[in-house]
């Protein structure tokens, strides 16, 4: 009976799972194959799904008649300086929040998490006048200020959870042995660390390489434009070239992917501990 | 170290807290008073106050209703159906099997990408002339004719509430999953002992345990839902006449499309007022102060 009851518990399980895997992996099947594809075979009612002919032709035109080459230098740029400022001011934050007290920590917290209910879109229009009067528009260090502060309250409570994990022992033990207070922060708390402070940079660069609503307020000309907003321009033509599309769509996906596959499970941990326990 | 006080951990602080202030709380007040201006970019020399006139103009617009019903559509199906298949997803990986790590893998992977991705790909699976879904749904004979599934004023909002679940099902799954594993196994061999039966230790273990993480979940989903409007943007841009509108992209086309800054900032005030209160009603309705200090 228990036996039975088991064995359709692991069969459902499975069953359920690869449901999932089918609704996930399927679109992107389609992206993908949709990119190799040539105009004709795209453009076509009788739908190939496993394509006949595969050809480069479509990132060869996105790669040469586009800014993509530019796009992507922007994306790479920004997504860069807001992952690596973003994770050394949650490194700082986290730390004071972690292993200090002091008057008004519990409002500082508090504060960060009542940021997490304000939408995004909701400040977008007064920081367009704002940046229009200090001359930050059209500008990519504008673009990463904007996304460090999206960024920041999530990064350092998560942070936080990351210092609150490890015994302060450690650390005083560092402090006895002669260390300074910062040379024992940056050689025994840290390096044990590292996975946390790779989760947090992560999750900052994705959010920025990925954001699209802000980039398109905030950038006008072609030269600053990210690879979302290049191509949304592209989409909202109704002549649209869909093997095009479909080559920056993968383009855009890659590095995401690379970085979700390298840190998947840390993320996933971090993420957890971030949100749940704060 | 605890022990210590002194001065350092506001300099520690300082930058985040000074970033938080210039480009998110005096922006967030001053959207305030550009609520109450003639703010069009279109109109450089009228700028000036002019009272309530953004939310008159605001509020009696034709679309104005229908959009409020979108908004709300829009946030109870779409968190509504993330938190149910999450649910369901985190169940099935709770238990270690061999080949859970790779399908937990896949199955978050629609978290590390982009919604402009998500979108375009969408847009294309659903294309009515060359896309597969229309296609498929034909040759298997569910559908007669080709369902116009972004171009019909009926099924746009629909269309992209669908896809915005499939966007948003990792996140609820990420966080139930970790909570769920933070149960002690204990539990669920005293209650087998008890005799408990499947149910029984599903509503009285699993999910009792993890309500705070339901609740917490739940309302910054809500709040992110509410407040996303670029799918919106990439699958309809609201279209076709507003249907697939809600009050964050409506908000948004009003600024970017017509650059009439007071009125997007009068749908914004307005927007914000309503998460107030949502916010607020659902912390009493379930005793969220009392769900564990976070």
């Amino acid at each position: 009976m228990i036996r039975t009851q088991r064995a359709l518990i692991t069969i459902s399980r499975v069953l359920i799972l690869t449901m999932f895997l089918l609704g996930v992996l399927l679109p992107f099947y389609w992206l993908f194959i949709t990119s190799l594809k040539p105009k004709l075979d795209i453009l076509t009612t009788d739908i190939q799904y496993w394509p006949k002919n595969f050809t480069l032709d479509n990132y060869r035109v996105l790669w040469q008649s586009s800014n993509f080459d530019v796009f992507l230098k922007n994306s790479v740029l920004v997504s860069l300086g807001t992952g690596l400022f973003t994770t050394c001011f949650a490194i700082l934050g986290g730390y004071a929040l972690a292993r200090y007290k002091f008057r008004g920590k519990q409002m500082a917290v508090y504060g960060l998490l009542l940021t997490q209910m304000i939408p995004g879109v909701m400040v977008m229009i007064p920081t367009v006048i704002l940046f229009s009067k200090i001359g930050l528009m059209n500008n990519l260090g504008g673009l990463i200020m904007i996304y460090i502060v999206g960024n920041i309250p999530f990064c350092l409570i998560l942070m936080r959870s990351f210092f609150d994990r490890i015994p302060v022992d450690l650390e005083e033990a560092a402090l006895i042995d002669g260390c300074s207070k910062l040379r024992a922060l940056f050689r025994v708390v840290l390096p044990i660390m590292l996975p946390g402070i790779v989760a947090t940079f992560v999750f900052a660069f994705i959010g920025a390489w990925n954001e699209l609503l802000c980039a398109i307020m905030f950038i006008s000309s072609d030269e600053f434009k990210t690879i979302p907003v290049g191509l949304s321009m592209f989409v909202q033509n109704y002549d649209v070239n869909w093997g095009v599309m479909t080559a920056g769509a993968v383009m855009a996906l890659v590095p995401s992917l690379i970085m979700f596959a390298i840190v998947q499970r840390f993320v996933v941990d971090g993420l957890t501990d971030g949100a749940v326990k704060g | 170290m605890k022990r210590f006080r002194s001065k350092e951990p506001y300099f520690m602080l300082a930058p985040s807290f000074l970033l938080l202030f210039i480009f998110l709380i005096y922006p967030l007040l001053s959207s305030f008073l550009y609520a109450f201006q003639s703010y069009k970019l279109t109109a450089p020399n009228d700028i000036g106050f002019n009272g309530i006139a953004n939310f008159k103009a605001v509020f009696q617009d034709a679309n104005f209703g229908m959009v409020l019903r979108n908004s709300f559509l829009w946030v109870v199906l779409t968190v509504g159906g993330q938190f149910v298949l999450g649910f369901i997803l985190a169940l099935a990986l709770r238990k270690p099997f061999p080949g859970r790590n790779f399908y937990q893998a896949i199955v978050f992977l629609p978290w590390a990408v982009s919604s402009f991705v998500v979108g375009l790909t969408f847009r294309w699976l659903l294309n009515a002339e060359y896309g597969p879904v229309n296609d498929l749904l034909m040759k298997w004979g569910i559908i007669e004719n080709k369902i116009y599934f972004l171009s019909d004023p009926n099924l746009a909002l629909y269309t992209v509430i669908l896809t915005m679940i499939w966007y948003g099902v990792p996140f609820f799954a990420i966080m139930l999953l970790a909570a769920m594993q933070s149960i002690p196994e204990d539990l669920y061999e005293a209650a087998s002992i008890d005799g408990a039966g499947i149910w029984s230790k599903f509503w009285h273990i699993t999910f009792s345990y993890i309500k705070q993480t339901i609740v917490l979940t739940l309302l910054l989903r809500t709040i992110w839902v509410f407040a996303a409007a670029d799918l919106i943007y990439i699958m309809t841009a609201g279209g076709p006449a507003n249907s697939s509108n809600i009050l964050s992209s409506y908000m948004f086309m009003k600024a970017y499309a017509t650059l009439d800054y007071g009125q997007a900032s009068a749908i914004g005030l307005f927007f914000m007022a309503l998460l107030i209160v949502f916010c607020y009603l659902f912390m009493r309705a379930t005793k969220f102060e009392k769900a564990g200090n976070f």
